[in-house]
């Protein structure tokens, strides 16, 4: 699977703690919500990404292996991100949206609007990528004709993008929490 | 809100070394404050002739080629990792008048205290540690 980076941090041959202190100097410069991609060859920083990811409140999103080389995704976490604050009025749980797909399949149109990078290490089989920064810009794929179900990691994202479909005509469902708290089937690219 | 890490380094090994400014350096990266009270042995750390050639442990010299294959960044590095990252650096007073040490005998930017300095960041602190 190739995974679109905002940006790109060498940290092959380095020891510990290194490649840590170059992804913090690093997502320093991101912006909340930009992608970094990691390449590292020390073993440790496998176990070294998430644990700081978590301590730091920025998301580890996963880690390709190629040959020796490490290559961790994470993304930058907004400030209010962990706020499940929802303004679009039209919303199902987990639960019932998983109940909802089991009775129409493949019949249910529902975008996910996290990053590609999110995506590709875990979405749901039927989900169409469509990154929130790109909603606008691809507006004209999405059926005119259909509910659209929308989903991100925590369900903020998935609320703004659900409001901007509404403010295109479209009737759009946001689904809460989202990805983080799903349980049942996910794919993952190759 | 951001965790504290107090660090004691007491020790004037490479191995101890190793040991507070690893710690320093990964907390500090973690966005944590972090403080370390140099004393006794400790001072070697950060004493500008002495943190350049730390000494191994008697019957350990052989970890000295493992340190350089395995590319890990010298002491004189970490220290200047873990000053750009605002780590704090406290030269204990008392311990310098005991070994007779100048403060121009450190690296760049220690702080000079005594016991109550540290205590005062440590009394909060989310993690404490002796090396």
């Amino acid at each position: 699977m190739s995974i679109h980076a905002d940006f790109q941090l060498d940290c092959k041959g380095l020891a510990c703690p290194m490649p840590i202190v170059r992804t913090k100097k690093a997502m320093d410069q991101l912006k909340p919500g930009q992608v970094i991609e990691v390449q590292a060859t020390d073993v440790g920083s496998l176990a070294d990404m998430k644990g700081w990811a978590q301590s730091t409140g920025n998301q580890y999103l996963g880690t390709k292996q190629e040959g020796e080389t490490f290559i961790h995704y994470l993304r930058k976490a907004n400030e209010d991100e962990a706020r499940e604050e929802t303004k679009h009025p039209h919303v199902v749980d987990n639960e019932e949206f998983v109940h909802a797909l089991e009775q129409e399949g493949e019949q249910l149109y529902l975008i996910d609007v996290r990053e590609p990078a999110e995506y590709a290490f875990g979405h749901i089989p039927s989900a169409i990528s469509i990154p929130f920064g790109q909603l606008e810009d691809r507006i004209d794929e999405i059926p005119k004709d259909k509910t659209i179900f929308v989903i991100c990691r925590t369900g903020t994202r998935s609320d703004l993008a659900a409001q901007q479909l509404s403010k295109h005509g479209l009737k759009a469902i946001n689904i809460v929490p989202g990805m983080s708290q799903w349980t049942s089937e996910t794919v993952q690219d190759q | 809100m951001s965790k504290k890490v107090a660090i004691i380094a007491s020790n004037g090994g490479l191995f101890d070394a190793y040991k507070v400014f690893n710690i320093a350096t990964a907390a500090a990266a973690a966005d944590s404050k972090v403080a370390i009270f140099f004393t006794f042995e400790g001072l070697n750390l950060i004493h500008k002739q002495a943190y350049q050639q730390l000494p191994i442990p008697s019957g350990k010299e052989h970890f000295q080629e493992g340190f350089k294959q395995a590319n890990i960044p010298s002491i004189v590095e970490l220290v200047e990792v873990a000053q750009d990252m605002n780590v704090r650096l406290i030269a204990c007073q008392m311990t310098m008048d005991v070994m007779n040490l100048q403060k121009e005998e450190f690296v760049e930017n220690v702080e000079i205290g005594g016991a109550a300095t540290f205590l005062h960041f440590a009394q909060d602190a989310d993690v404490t540690l002796t090396f």
